[in-house]
């Protein structure tokens, strides 16, 4: 009888199960978002836009040249930065190691704009129009943001439009590049239609109309260039014979012309930040003040979210952060971009400093809140810069310098810890050579850095300030150079000195190109444009020539009881040299492999 | 129970032995391509480390290969796939060659490239004065129309005989280089004739030495001298 129970039980269960299990097949699946979910509000739109902005190429602190935009783990090494090759700083890479690129190839991203494109139009009636146009808006700058980072790298790309159909011929879907001119059009136009339909304002992180003309002056003066100093200097071959690298000469006047416009579109809706009357703490400040009127497209970050960044944790010596380590150090050569250093005397010795300290003294604000100084202090500890002691110095600084180390009479040490007659020989922020997480130049990063956050804080995915992706002060230099390129001297001259006054420094009376570019250089130091820079004035193969660059040593001068600080090379002495051919990255071989129409590859790959 | 798992182990050990018996019915990579590269000026052309290649185009794949040329002008792969390839030399200082030539390449495959260099180094002499050593030479040039500016010229000094560019010793090469910055046809007799000295060489010790002249083409690629020995008495 219990085993009649026991099967009637298992019967039922059986045909139980059986029945009803079969009822539910055909519906949608539960774990993806259909077009009408996404697009019947807009707060669904906006959840597919996340992640679109998400992976926009965005070269912000976690950006790694050769490896791309790094996200979850290792994205902590902020310190694999491309100003570690271009003579900003001095890093981790062993030359100029970013050439290569990592092999960008957004069309996935792309595809998700495409689609984006393609089906607001059809959701006019839950979305309205004024909504549809403006998300529409939105799509056009983030399709240019996306073919932005391919064009800057490759020069001319396949310009996918709409979502291709994966059930198409192979013919169709293996597309062949168009011309770099075409491209960088391409641009062009999906940022004016981005201007045109997007609003005035939008929710900090996301663009607004002026994200995308403040873009366009960037992405216009990149393409002015290419066809200015292209198409003097450049590597022959047969995708250059094809337009699919290079922009004819006679395009220049045009693109500069475009970025001017661009440029001075923004005037009176943003401005510097200039909220601190002491012009150290303000410039320090427009890097880490929310709400600054200078703003113009911003990436944000979250612990909660762990998107996070680790600036300040890798910025800074470990004797400052909890935890972590720095390995990327601004050269003496930048520093010197504002003029030499007061730190020898007119008989060529060196200058003797009761403190470190006062070798700041009468330096630009601008550059005190970019570099970190021997003798300036960050969270309640000083830069004690020392390389090491000489027990006595005479001489010239030029001679010294010269002499082999090993005639040199000054006393180093291994570790903090090893004193000479009581005294520290190098400080506990380096210099050393022992290895790289301690400065080997002298000088340390303060652009970004927190100062506020206290120690104990500073950690690994810690650092919460946004990435100011375009600034007006970025705008300004872009006006500037495309009108000292048009011949225009007294605008250029104007949005210089405008810098120049925030920044405190003295103003120019007159202007050439060199200045402007230098004012460039100084104004955007360690964000990430120098290497682009370098790569569209066409120069990076002249200062980038079997380069090596400079640190400024302190050192102790034990019987004087004074510091003097010599200009040395930086202490790994590495050689960087930047090929030709390097002006654009090779179209990646496993793209070729799937698209053989992307050949010819790019000159000399 | 053990009998059991003894007749398991015998069953799986015979599907082991027994699986993937199947051979690779393509060759490996067994053909061979090898030969010189030859200065229109007679001899092979100097070259150095990471400059001249044989780039090879294999017909119906994509991604193209090169084979470096040695320091004496000569290149050699063995570890090739018998197949029909585009082959170019590219990447070093000379007029740059257009033509591809397609070759088949099998086993024991020789072919030798002619080439134009942009600068031939002639009359090179070499004096030693205690530790400076004194180098002379002319730069001249097979066609000088059109000729990339010359950037500079050094010496390369390294301790083994493979000499040249990323195989020297900077402080008695690079920092000793001599800034041109002129375009052939500027050039005086003067500047065609250069003297460079390497001032501190190590007593006691023999070095390698040879000079190159750095031209603006599209790889900032140098011409080179031969390679001169040297051998610093000691003091």
């Amino acid at each position: 009888m219990k085993s009649i129970n026991k099967l009637i039980i298992a019967i039922s269960i059986t045909v139980g199960a059986t029945v009803t299990s079969c009822q539910k097949l055909n519906i949608p699946p539960t774990n993806i978002f259909t077009p009408d979910v996404i697009y019947s509000s807009e707060a669904g739109v906006k959840s597919f836009l996340a992640t679109i902005y998400q992976n926009l190429p965005i070269e912000d602190f976690k950006y790694r040249p050769d490896q791309g935009f790094k996200t979850g783990s290792n994205d902590w090494e902020n310190f694999y930065n491309s100003a570690g090759v271009t003579g900003e700083e001095v890093g981790p890479w062993g030359g100029v190691d970013i050439a290569g690129g990592f092999g960008y190839w957004p069309y996935g991203d792309i595809r998700n704009v495409n689609i984006l494109i393609s089906e607001l139009p059809k959701h006019v009636a839950t979305l309205t129009q004024p909504t549809v146009n403006a998300l529409l808006g939105e799509a056009h700058f983030l399709r240019a943001y996306y073919y932005f980072g391919l064009a800057k790298r490759y020069g001319g790309v396949p310009l996918i439009k709409e979502p291709q159909d994966p059930a198409a011929p192979l013919s169709t879907l293996q597309v062949h590049r168009n011309k770099e001119q075409e491209t960088w059009d391409f641009i062009g136009s999906e940022l004016d239609l981005g201007y045109q339909m997007m609003p005035e304002a939008s929710d900090a992180g996301r663009a607004n109309k002026y994200a995308a003309i403040a873009l366009k002056s960037r992405v216009m003066l990149y393409a002015a260039c290419i066809a200015k100093y292209g198409s003097v200097n450049f590597v022959d071959g047969p995708a250059r014979a094809a337009g699919l690298v290079g922009i004819p000469a006679d395009q220049a006047t045009k693109y500069f012309q475009a970025a001017y416009d661009a440029a001075k579109t923004l005037e009176g809706h943003y401005s510097l930040y200039n909220a601190n009357s002491d012009k150290v703490q303000n410039y320090v400040d427009l890097f880490l003040k929310s709400g600054s009127p200078e703003n113009i497209f911003i990436k944000q970050y979250s612990i909660a979210n762990h998107t996070a960044h680790s600036w300040d944790a890798t910025m800074s010596p470990r004797y400052m952060t909890a935890n972590a380590l720095s390995r990327s150090y601004p050269t003496l050569d930048l520093v010197q971009l504002w003029g030499n250093l007061s730190v020898t005397n007119d008989d060529g010795t060196p200058k003797r400093f009761d403190n470190r300290a006062d070798l700041m003294q009468g330096l630009e604000p601008r550059l005190l809140a970019t570099v970190y100084f021997p003798g300036a202090t960050l969270r309640g500890l000083t830069f004690d810069m020392q390389r090491g002691i000489y027990p006595s110095f005479s001489g010239t600084a030029a001679a010294e310098v010269a002499k082999q180390p090993n005639s040199r009479s000054y006393v180093l040490a291994g570790d903090t810890k090893t004193l000479y007659q009581g005294r520290q020989i190098i400080g506990f922020t380096g210099p050393w050579t022992g290895g790289d997480e301690l400065t080997r130049t002298g000088f340390y990063v303060r652009k970004y850095v927190d100062y506020n956050k206290p120690q104990a804080a500073v950690d690994l995915n810690r650092s919460e300030q946004p990435w100011i992706d375009l600034r007006y002060g970025e705008i300004l230099l872009n006006r500037a150079e495309a009108a000292i390129e048009l011949g225009n001297t007294t605008d250029a001259l104007t949005s210089i000195n405008q810098l120049r006054t925030r920044a405190g420094a003295t103003l120019y009376s007159s202007i050439d190109l060199t200045k402007v570019r230098n004012e460039r250089r100084m104004e955007l130091a360690f964000e990430n444009q120098y290497y682009w820079d370098l790569k569209r004035w066409r120069t990076a193969d002249v200062v980038l020539d079997r380069a090596h660059f400079k640190g400024l040593m302190p050192y102790y001068v034990f019987n004087e009881n004074k510091y003097i600080f010599l200009a040395e090379p930086e202490l790994f002495n590495r050689e960087y040299t930047f090929q030709k051919q390097f002006y654009y990255e090779g179209i990646p071989g496993g793209e070729i492999g799937k698209n053989p129409n992307l050949l010819p590859n790019n000159p000399n790959y | 129970m053990k009998k059991l798992i003894s007749n398991f182990l015998v069953v799986a050990a015979i599907l082991t032995i027994s699986a993937c018996t199947k051979t690779d019915n393509y060759d490996g990579p067994n053909a061979s391509f090898q030969g010189n590269i030859l200065s229109s000026a007679g001899g092979n052309l100097q070259t150095s480390s990471g400059s001249t290649q044989i780039k090879l185009q294999q017909i119906g794949w994509t991604t193209p290969q090169t084979i470096p040329s040695k320091f004496d002008g000569t290149f050699e792969d063995t570890k090739l796939f018998k197949s029909a390839y585009k082959v170019v030399p590219t990447n070093g200082a000379f007029w740059p060659v257009t033509d591809t030539i397609v070759v088949n390449i099998a086993q024991g495959t020789k072919h030798d490239f002619t080439v134009t260099p942009y600068i031939i180094i002639k009359n090179l002499t070499t004096s030693l004065s205690g530790t400076t050593l004194t180098i002379k030479y002319n730069i001249t040039a097979p066609i000088a129309a059109g000729l990339p500016t010359i950037k500079d010229t050094q010496p390369y000094v390294n301790t083994t005989k493979l000499v040249g560019a990323g195989a020297s010793i900077r402080d008695f090469s690079d920092v000793n280089s001599v800034t041109i910055n002129k375009n052939f046809t500027d050039m005086s007799d003067a500047d065609k004739s250069v003297t460079l000295t390497v001032p501190n060489l190590l007593p006691g010790r023999t070095f390698y030495v040879r000079v190159g002249v750095r031209l603006s083409d599209s790889f900032n690629s140098s011409n080179f001298s031969e390679i001169v020995q040297i051998d610093v008495p000691k003091s």
